[in-house]
């Protein structure tokens, strides 16, 4: 079933904000402890508010390409001084808008950018951006793009393709002392026997990456790259939601289909009413020509002329 | 950004290809001033590519005039070149370990070896060649920009269709220069010729003429194809067959990838960037005609098997980047060679000269074996010359003694050498 959304809402698949949610949990160190944190492809700041929401006082700057993303991602997160920037993330100067943003704010400076990249026409000036900014010391980046090679997903929101082999390329165009990480996907159940509602139970989980498929690749870079450490977030399934989430989207689908049928079927009955107006074109042209062959004949003047 | 790359010729190759897609996008993407400079003063006419129009193709003379941010050889025997360049930064555009292009005893083998301990910045399109340059030059920069895919023109196909009839004979096609040792194209024709099952064997060759009786092995020659007639080819192939000895990142099979077939293919370096055994393709021995033959045999009688393998290959080529995104890397790859400082001028000259040392050895020890052989071939010369042996030498080469006790003499002696 397809499941192609260009952002993260309350309304995206558990599973998938799961995923997400944990990448901003792997950068939360980062975002506390800094005094500025620029937050490049915010969207709506659903994700990043389970982690960080009023918990973070410093200068954060939500960074999108859509100003209504922007809007909720800074009520969402309820930071004191947010920095609100729409901008293309592909375009050296809203780049530079950005770039002045971030270095305005006191250090020490986190940059989270996930799931950003795959979504631009063209990745090379943001990652040119970063890898200056980490380089220079000036910051410490967290970024991430999906393992979509390993799927053969053709993600219509998807401008490049990445997997093990993209990542490798990035790896060798960022700065030294990069720190890479791999995001693995677990699945689990609990019992629990009556009366033990809401116990807290720790999980044991000890995820190895030798032979295991990666759902994305997670690199950082920058003075406080090495902070990043192994994170596992379990999330108990709303299998009622999910199952909800599922239907709908199926439903939807359908929907869609029968639309798509039924615009075939109109398209169809179009084509056939433009090929009898065609018909009936050329024949009345016929019979004009006819008539005014006859009216040539009887010294008439032309009709219709 | 003003790059340029030193090439050797403008003419068709895939290693020529790579170099000018990637010039030609970096002007067109990303607004790089990017040149072309032939190193070598050219005669025959060019191939033509449509990409060099937004690309200036400069005479070494003419790049000596100029200044460049970057400098790229992309051919060990450019490097000759690559320092009369004037540039901020060099850089070495490494498509293979080029000196296994050459035999042992060849001189442009220690060549070859060498100009990799230059001190550059490598850029190369293959992770077996970033992992070795890692391991030969510890500690000198190595980005990683593999080749991309024109997808406009191997543009996969949304449903692949299924091949049921058994009586369908299994479409074959095998590519490649027949006159080039390493590509292991007669090897490739001699064992789809060893198949028991019905098959329609494809080669497709720039070449024709050096292929000699294994052109008759095939249903049909192809050559001199453009892009898109060699995808339509493709198309109309289950199997394309690869039994290359030394490949840096191969194309051919990557190509029927996108068109829906799948490979069978030697374990040659490079392989792995895509091909899976048993998944998208299957992996066979060198030199092995007659398992590759029975590798064959097995597609072609199994059809469910083939259409596995062609699945997930046309799976495997969706997941392949993009000409724009390889060139996007290649961007970022120069940007960074810019940005970085330059590698020290001793960075390799160990290496360097323990390689030059490793090549004067083997030098030496090849002179010592032809002296040798030069000494043998003296005193052999210095019997013929004597007067009996010489007459002798002349009654034996007559034709009546050839025709007559010949045979007879050469069984003889045959006998007494125990052969």
């Amino acid at each position: 079933m397809p499941d192609w959304q260009e952002r993260i809402t309350r309304e995206t698949n558990p599973a998938v904000r799961v995923e997400h949610d944990l990448r901003y949990r792997l950068a939360e160190p980062l975002i506390l402890g800094a005094r500025t944190w620029a937050d490049l492809g915010c969207g709506n700041g659903v994700a990043a508010a389970d982690v960080v929401a009023g918990g973070f006082d410093g200068r954060a700057v939500l960074v999108d390409v859509e100003q209504s993303a922007v809007d909720a991602a800074g009520a969402e997160l309820r930071t004191g001084d947010a920095v609100p920037i729409v901008a293309d993330l592909t375009d050296r100067d809203a780049l530079a808008r950005v770039r002045e943003a971030v270095l305005e704010g006191e250090a020490p400076r986190a940059i989270t950018c996930f799931e950003v990249i795959e979504h631009l026409t063209t990745f090379v000036p943001l990652v040119e951006l970063l890898s200056e900014l980490a380089e220079a010391g000036e910051a410490t980046v967290v970024l991430s793009v999906p393992n979509d090679e390993f799927w053969a997903i053709e993600n219509p929101f998807h401008q490049s393709a990445w997997g093990e082999g993209s990542f490798a390329e990035l790896r060798t165009l960022l700065p030294p002392g990069s720190v890479v990480a791999r995001q693995l996907a677990l699945q689990g159940s609990a019992v629990v026997p009556d009366g033990a509602n809401g116990a807290h139970v720790d999980v044991r989980v000890e995820p190895r990456t030798e032979g295991a498929v990666a759902t994305h690749f997670l690199a950082a870079v920058g003075p406080q790259a090495v902070e990043l450490r192994t994170h596992v977030d379990v999330a108990q399934s709303d299998l009622d939601g999910q199952r909800q989430w599922e239907r709908q989207r199926e439903a939807d689908l359908a929907h869609l289909e029968a639309l798509h049928r039924h615009i075939d079927k109109l398209q169809g009955q179009n084509d056939g009413f433009r090929s009898e107006l065609r018909a009936n074109h050329k024949e009345f042209e016929d019979w004009r020509r006819y008539i005014h062959e006859l009216e040539g004949k009887l010294g008439l003047p032309l009709s219709g002329t | 950004m003003k790059v340029c790359f030193l090439v050797n010729d403008l003419q068709l190759s895939g290693g020529v290809g790579v170099v000018v897609e990637h010039a030609r996008r970096l002007a067109h993407d990303h607004g790089f001033d990017t040149s072309l400079v032939l190193v070598r003063e050219w005669d025959l006419p060019s191939w033509r590519y449509e990409a060099l129009a937004e690309v200036r193709v400069l005479s070494l003379q003419e790049a000596r005039a100029e200044r460049f941010d970057v400098a790229v050889a992309t051919w060990w025997e450019t490097t000759f070149s690559l320092f009369d360049v004037p540039a901020e930064r060099y850089a070495y555009f490494v498509q293979s370990l080029e000196d296994r292009f050459y035999k042992h005893d060849q001189p442009e083998r220690v060549g070859a070896a060498l100009t990799l301990d230059l001190p550059v910045a490598f850029i190369t399109e293959a992770r077996w060649i970033q992992r070795t340059l890692n391991e030969l030059r510890p500690g000198a920069p190595v980005h990683l920009v593999r080749n991309g895919i024109d997808k406009g023109v191997f543009g996969p196909p949304q449903r692949l269709e299924p091949v049921v009839d058994p009586a369908r004979p299994l479409r074959v096609l095998v590519e490649g220069h027949p006159g080039v040792w390493f590509k292991g194209v007669p090897a490739a024709v001699v064992s789809v010729r060893a198949m028991r099952e019905p098959h329609h064997l494809t080669i497709v060759t720039g070449w024709p003429e050096e292929l000699g009786e294994l052109a008759g092995a095939a249903d049909r020659v192809m050559s001199q194809l453009t892009h898109r007639e060699m995808a339509a080819a493709y198309a109309e192939t289950d199997v394309v067959v690869k039994l290359s000895h030394v490949e840096g990142m191969y194309g051919p099979p990557l190509e029927g990838f996108h068109m829906g077939a799948t490979t069978v293919t030697t374990e040659v370096t490079g392989h792995d960037e895509y091909v899976r055994h048993g998944w998208n393709g299957l992996v066979v021995d060198w030199d092995d005609v007659r398992g590759t033959a029975r590798a064959l045999d097995l597609l072609a009688r199994d059809r469910r098997y083939l259409n596995f393998l062609r699945h997930n290959a046309l799976a495997t080529a969706r997941g392949w980047p993009s000409w724009e995104q390889a060139a996007q890397f290649m961007a970022l790859a120069l940007l960074r060679v810019r940005r970085a400082p330059a590698p020290a001028a001793d960075a390799g000259a160990a290496a360097l000269l323990s390689d030059l040392r490793g090549g004067l050895e083997t030098y030496r020890e090849h002179l010592a074996e032809r002296n040798d052989f030069a000494r043998q071939v003296e005193r052999i010369e210095r019997v013929k010359r004597i007067g009996p042996v010489r007459r002798v030498r002349a009654v034996w080469r007559s034709p009546a003694v050839q025709r007559t006790v010949g045979p007879y003499v050469l069984r003889a002696a045959k006998r007494a050498l125990g052969r």
